[in-house]
C-alpha cells in the first residue's frame, strides 16, 4: 500500500485549515496520505512503526477511515463519513436542508440554495450528510454513488 | 424456488435432532424466507435514536433487554427496501442476521483492545467489533480474496470504522508470520470458512451445493486456521471460533482438536438466545466431554439462521 504518514507539523497546518472552515480544533487520529490527495484518518493504538513492522508481515490494503480530500485551492473537504463522525465538532459552514432538499440531495442532485462560495457541510434534522461545494448560486453534490439513494 | 434436503444430509441432520417433531420442525423453517434482522450502529446513532425513528417507518422491536442494538423488523418489505434507506446510507444500521451476531457477542471486545479478525469479509462482525470497541484500540481485518475486500472495505467506510486495519493474506499464512513476532492479540475472531448449512433460510442454492466431501475438507483446513491463529493470542487472550454450519466436523471435531493440542480453556458462552450443547459424538469419534460448553444455534429455536459458536481462552504460552 502507497501510504505517507503526515508529520505533525502537516497536521497542525490541516487542522488549522479544517478549524477555519468548520470550527474542527481537534483530530484525534494518525493522519495518512493515500493516493489522489486523500486524507485518512486512523484512532487505532498501533503506532507509525508497528504499522510499518506490520506491513513487512503482511499485505495492509487499507488503514483507517476516509476523512479528507485536499482540494486544488488548499480547502479541504471532509468525506460523506467524515462529516457524521466529527459531527460534534462542525460548527461553521453548515447548510441546513429541508425535507424536500433532502429528498433532492440523497439523490445526488445539486442543490439551488445561494450563499457564500467555498465547502460547506450539510444537515438535516440530526444528520450530517456530506459536503457540498457552493459556487454562491448553488451546491454541487458530493455524495458518493454507492451512498445514494436509488430511484 | 423450493429444494430439497439432499438425502445424506436429511440423514445427518435426523441424527442430529433425532426427535421427530423437532426435526420437523426444523425441516418447515428451513424454507422460509429469514427475518429481517439490523444490528444498530452505535458509532453513528444511538439505539433508542435510532429505534425512535425507525418506529415511525416500521413496525420495529428490539427483541433483547441486554442487546438493544439488535432490532427485527416486523412490517413487510419491498425488495432492497432496508438497504435503500436514508438510516442505512448513513450507515446508522446493518442489516445482519442475528445468528451471525452472536460469535461477537461471544468474544465481548473492548475499547483498547488489540482484535484479530482473521477471515473479516464482508464486514458484519467487523463492524460489529469495532462498535463495541468504541473505534479505540486496534483492529486488523484480514480476508483473502480482492473482491471480498472491496466489499469490507466499504461496509467499514460506511459504518464510520477508524481503528481498523485491513490486510489481504491467506489467514493460515498470516497467523504463521504474527505468531514469530511480538503482535500478540487480546482477541480473536475465527469465524471460518464453512459449509454454510446453516444458512439455508437465506441462500436456498445450499441445499444444491450441499457435499460431504467439503465437509471433509473443510474440517482439515478450519484445523489449520485454528492451529496458527491460537498462536497469535496473549496468554490470557481469548479466541472465539465459529461457523454457520451444523456439520460436527466442522464444529465440536476442530474444538476437539483445539482442546488436544493447545493449552486451552473452553468457555461457558451466555447467549440472549437459546443455545444447545456441543455433541460429543458423531459417528465413530468421540470428542471430548468439554464440548458441551460450545453453543449450537438452531434455526427452529430461535427463528433465526443455523450457527456454531465456542470460546478458548489461552492458559499458558504455546510451546515452539
Amino acid at each position: 500500500m502507497n501510504v505517507r504518514f503526515l508529520a505533525s507539523k502537516e497536521k497542525k497546518e490541516i487542522i488549522e485549515q479544517l478549524d477555519e472552515q468548520f470550527g474542527i480544533s481537534e483530530l484525534p487520529y494518525l493522519l495518512i496520505e493515500t493516493g489522489k490527495e486523500k486524507i485518512r484518518g486512523f484512532s487505532g493504538t498501533m503506532s507509525k512503526d508497528e504499522i510499518m513492522e506490520l506491513g513487512r508481515l503482511a499485505r495492509i490494503e487499507i488503514i483507517g477511515l476516509y476523512a479528507i480530500k485536499r482540494e486544488l485551492q488548499g480547502e479541504m473537504r471532509l468525506s460523506f463519513d467524515a462529516t457524521q463522525i466529527l459531527k460534534d465538532k462542525i460548527t461553521r459552514n453548515i447548510v441546513k436542508i429541508n425535507d424536500e432538499q433532502l429528498h433532492e440531495w440523497i439523490r445526488g442532485r445539486d442543490l439551488l440554495i445561494k450563499g457564500e462560495k467555498g465547502l460547506v457541510v450539510i444537515q438535516h434534522n440530526q444528520d450530517f450528510i456530506g459536503c457540498g461545494a457552493s459556487n454562491g448560486e448553488k451546491i454541487f453534490n458530493y455524495i458518493p454513488k454507492e451512498r445514494r439513494i436509488r430511484k | 424456488m423450493a429444494y430439497d434436503m439432499k438425502p445424506l444430509f436429511r440423514e445427518r441432520m435426523e441424527k442430529l435432532l433425532p426427535k421427530k417433531e423437532d426435526f420437523e420442525k426444523f425441516e418447515k423453517i428451513v424454507h422460509t424466507s429469514p427475518r429481517n434482522f439490523i444490528r444498530c450502529n452505535t458509532l453513528k446513532i444511538t439505539s433508542h435514536e435510532l429505534y425512535e425513528r425507525l418506529k415511525k417507518r416500521w413496525n420495529v422491536s428490539q427483541p433483547f433487554p441486554s442487546a438493544p442494538e439488535i432490532m427485527v423488523i416486523e412490517s413487510e418489505l419491498g425488495p432492497g427496501e432496508l438497504g435503500n434507506a436514508l438510516e442505512h446510507l448513513l450507515g446508522y444500521y446493518y442489516v445482519q442476521e442475528l445468528s451471525s451476531m452472536l460469535s461477537v457477542l461471544a468474544l465481548n471486545p473492548q475499547p483498547g483492545e488489540f482484535v484479530l479478525d482473521v477471515c473479516a469479509s464482508p464486514g458484519s462482525k467487523t463492524t460489529q467489533i469495532a462498535a463495541k470497541m468504541e473505534n479505540q484500540g486496534t483492529l486488523i481485518a484480514n480476508d483473502v480474496r480482492t473482491d471480498r475486500i472491496k466489499i469490507l472495505s466499504s461496509n467499514l467506510e460506511r459504518c464510520g470504522i477508524s481503528n481498523s486495519i485491513i490486510t489481504q493474506n491467506d489467514g493460515v499464512v498470516l497467523c504463521e508470520r504474527l505468531s514469530k513476532t511480538d503482535f500478540k492479540f487480546d482477541k480473536i475472531l475465527l469465524d471460518a470458512p464453512c459449509s454454510g448449512e446453516g444458512t439455508l433460510r437465506s441462500s436456498p442454492k445450499t441445499f444444491v451445493m450441499w457435499n460431504p466431501k467439503v465437509i471433509k475438507n473443510l474440517s482439515r483446513q478450519q484445523k489449520k486456521l485454528f492451529a496458527n491463529a491460537v498462536k497469535c493470542l496473549k496468554v490470557g487472550g481469548q479466541i472465539v471460533y465459529s461457523t454457520c454450519t451444523h456439520a460436527p466436523e466442522e464444529n465440536e471435531e476442530v474444538v476437539d482438536f483445539a482442546l488436544s493440542n493447545f493449552p486451552l480453556h473452553l468457555e461457558s458462552i451466555h447467549l440472549p438466545v437459546k443455545c444447545r450443547p456441543g455433541v460429543k459424538d458423531w459417528e465413530d469419534k468421540h470428542y471430548s466431554k468439554e464440548v458441551e460448553h460450545t453453543c449450537r444455534i438452531y434455526p427452529q429455536d430461535n427463528d433465526s439462521e443455523g450457527f456454531f459458536v465456542s470460546k478458548f481462552t489461552l492458559k499458558e504460552e504455546i510451546k515452539a
